[in-house]
């Protein structure tokens, strides 16, 4: 019985003239998007080589350590083509300097805000947007339809179990809609394949959870159309409340969510954050020109009335001890600035995670908000891919800070050496960096892109794989109860 | 006469057997307290046709639904072959076959392929395209509509595959829902051979229509509702004789004048 329900529910489907038309033009949907996401990963490849290739040849042909800045890039990754998330919005570079902040800036967005205002159509987005009302168009009428066109009491006068009967429906319905939407999502599949994408083993298995999230998303659309249509009589009363249903849960939930979050923790702008450093270095450099007027008058003070020789004399011998004085001056206020800034940057982003994660908790009330972070979260395309390429490019400018001193040091007393010679020598002095050889740079360190682990991934999409099975059952659940106590006159 | 006395022969031998639908003082009250049915009792025997006769509202399609378990009465029974619908809903169903009115079936689906789903759903999965065909035949539906879908088909060569489907489910009793709905002078015509041939087959039909002169021509018992009562039951051979639109009418206006508005219920029954 349940087969003879389930094979007329695909039947019923796949004869549909609108099913035809509908499948049509989301299967295009779904190949265009995989297509131009693929041409579009191929471009910024292209773009992330041929700018760290600059980066490297810059610096290889660098003539000083003093001066060297460095610039790291964020490398695309091919779970994008499927989940843009954030990356368009996030910086695609930042400057390497220990005078500088490290500063994702240059995102594609901010390069070309055409693109901003209408987004990336991307396979998460036509499964969040598109799919969900496909969905709804084909099982909004699933259980009044029935009643309407009379067939529900001519199948109810048979021995049938009503619980079979929705189950039935909802297994139809579901095999009916997602086998045939699986096959152009297996030809982008394929297109990744045949248009070289290098995928990892990690990525094959995000994308297939990608995919499977999306399936899940999906029926919970099935599973809330059942329990809507089995909650009114009319066909007609059940789309309109669908089409409501679905405008709260897509649109309103997740950007209400985000407002609320905004307005319960109070995160400072940018221009805020700025100006407060830019106070306090200011601050800082007036200490040190105090403290400079100061150090001065102590360092001839013993010396009132001595001859302009003597007081040449006394310079001369000390002055390599007070330029490192100076120099432990200029580098301690260096670093409580750059610890000042550190610590202004952690409250700020600390304040930025705290509002993210009340809109997280909020939005998640929207299964469409649980499915988006899911599955940006699977593609490494979520807010966090901002602190994880920081976190590692802060890290990297630690090491390469420090080896930048060291080189800078040794660059020092190798100038000190030449001078010491071309003095003795009566040779000329060369400055450094001014059309000298290219200093060895081989040792230098290399950035590496923050690598997120599968597991990693997988841990926090648990929570909203959770979410969208616990809607999806609730949803068949209150369906199940609605139905079984359907009036089918 | 001699066709007449075939059936008043056939009518009597059937009656001695046991009942295939019985009304046993059912009762219907809604959560609103509307009265939908008060105390009908009736019994349908195989080889019987049973035409409840009512205006809108009587109390005919609510006694086709007490059959189905679509709604539980409030009071009494209904009882299919012996089977108390409220309390065994899917064996009861076993025995009965059901034509509704107006029923649209599936627009996307030819008669055939209609025709296969509710058979098998009947639990009769042996049935071939020719069986279907056969059974569409008989129905009086033309063999090039056979493979057409519904959805360019009138109301009554729709209401012909609904009359085909409760054929194929070959149940002992049939219950019809206005099945004349939509049907033009001619399809009346075979509709009315169809019910015979179908009580010949020894099925017990229970009938609900306003169409006096086809329930005069081939049922066995008339009944007439009104507001929930059945306020009249006579024999085809009681009637004989008679003119039942008068007797229809009379009934109709003495049963408004006697008759109280509602009934008096002492707590609101549960709806399935």
């Amino acid at each position: 019985m349940f087969t003879i329900l389930v094979e007329k529910e695909l039947k019923a489907i796949l004869q549909s003239p609108k099913f035809v038309a509908t499948f049509g033009v989301c299967s295009l949907l779904i190949l265009l998007s995989v297509f131009i996401g693929i041409q579009e990963y191929h471009a910024s490849v292209d773009q992330y080589e041929t700018a760290t290739q600059l980066v490297d040849q810059s610096l290889a042909e660098a003539t000083s350590f003093f001066a060297m800045d460095n610039t790291v890039y964020r490398k695309p990754s091919p779970m994008q083509i499927f989940v843009s998330g954030v990356s368009f919005d996030v910086g695609r570079l930042s400057k390497i300097s220990s005078r500088e902040d490290v500063k994702l800036e240059q995102s594609l967005y901010s390069e070309s805000p055409l693109f901003a205002v209408f987004r990336f159509v991307d396979f998460t987005f036509i499964v969040q947007v598109v799919l969900s009302l496909f969905a709804i168009l084909f099982t909004f009428d699933a259980i009044n339809g029935e009643r309407e066109r009379g067939t529900l009491k001519l199948a109810l006068s048979n021995a049938i179990p009503r619980g079979q009967y929705l189950f039935a429906k909802f297994v139809g319905s579901w095999l009916g809609l997602t086998i045939p939407l699986l096959i152009p999502i297996l030809i982008g599949v394929l297109l990744l394949m045949v248009l070289n994408v290098p995928m990892t083993g990690d990525d094959w298995a995000k994308l297939v959870a990608l995919i499977g999230v999306s399936i899940l998303y999906f029926t919970f659309f099935i599973a809330l159309s059942l329990l809507v249509s089995s909650l009114t009589k009319r066909s007609s009363v059940s789309f309109l409340v669908l089409l409501v249903v679905w405008i709260m849960l897509v649109l309103i939930v997740p950007r209400g969510a985000t407002m609320a979050a905004g307005q319960l923790v109070s995160v400072p702008t940018v221009a805020e954050n700025e100006s407060q450093k830019d106070r306090f270095r200011t601050d800082q450099q007036q200490l040190i020109r105090e403290w400079r007027q100061e150090a001065w008058k102590n360092r001839f003070s013993a010396l009132e009335g001595a001859s302009r020789e003597e007081r040449r004399a006394y310079y001369d011998a000390n002055k390599d001890e007070w330029d490192q004085e100076d120099r432990d001056v200029r580098e301690e206020m260096e670093l409580s600035v750059t610890e000042f800034n550190r610590k202004l940057n952690e409250d700020l982003r600390n304040a930025k995670l705290e509002q993210e994660r009340l809109a997280f908790i909020l939005s998640r009330f929207s299964p469409s908000s649980a499915y988006q972070l899911t599955a940006m979260n699977l593609g490494g395309t979520n807010t966090s891919i901002k602190k994880r390429y920081e976190d590692q490019m802060f890290a990297y400018r630690e090491s390469f800070s420090s080896y930048l001193k060291t080189k800078q040091e040794e660059e020092r007393a190798e100038r000190r050496r030449q001078a010491r010679q071309s003095a003795s020598g009566g040779r000329m002095i060369m400055f450094l960096g001014s059309g000298g050889e290219a200093v060895d740079t081989s040792d230098m360190p290399k950035f590496v892109d923050p690598v997120e682990s599968l597991s990693a991934v997988l841990k926090p999409s648990m929570i909203d794989f959770g979410l969208l099975s616990v809607f999806t059952v609730l949803a068949f659940a209150g369906a199940f109860v609605a139905f079984i106590r359907y009036d089918v006159r | 006469m001699e066709e007449s006395n075939r059936m008043e022969e056939g009518t009597s031998a059937a009656r001695n057997e046991a009942p295939l639908l019985e009304a046993d003082g059912l009762t219907k009250v809604y959560e609103d307290g509307t009265l939908g049915l008060n105390k009908v009792s009736f019994t349908v025997h195989p080889g019987e046709i049973y035409a409840m006769l009512g205006g809108n509202g009587a109390g005919k399609t609510t006694t086709i639904n007490l059959f189905l378990n679509f709604i539980e009465p409030t009071e009494g029974e209904a009882r299919v072959d012996g089977i108390v619908t409220h309390k065994e809903p899917l064996k009861a169903k076993e025995r009965l076959a059901f034509v509704s009115e107006n029923v649209m079936l599936y627009p996307n689906f030819t008669a055939i392929q209609n025709l296969d789903f509710f058979a098998k759903l009947g639990g009769k999965k042996d049935y071939s395209k020719d069986d279907y065909r056969d059974v569409l035949m008989r129905v009086g539906l033309e063999e090039v509509a056979h493979s057409r879908r519904l959805k360019g088909y009138s109301k009554g060569m729709r209401q012909k595959c609904g009359i085909a489907i409760a054929i194929l489910k070959d149940a002992p009793a049939i219950l019809l829902d206005e099945p004349t709905a939509g049907l033009d002078p001619k399809a009346g015509r075979e509709f009315i051979k169809l019910l015979e041939d179908l009580r010949s087959e020894q099925k017990a039909i229970l009938m609900s229509t306003h169409d006096i002169f086809r329930a005069k021509d081939v049922a066995d018992t008339i009944g007439i509702m009104n507001l929930g009562e059945l306020v009249m039951q006579r024999s085809a051979e009681e009637l004989r004789g008679e003119d039942l639109e008068k007797l229809y009418v009379q009934y109709m206006a003495g049963y408004m004048e006697k008759t109280p508005e509602s009934v008096p219920h002492e707590e609101e029954p549960a709806i399935s």
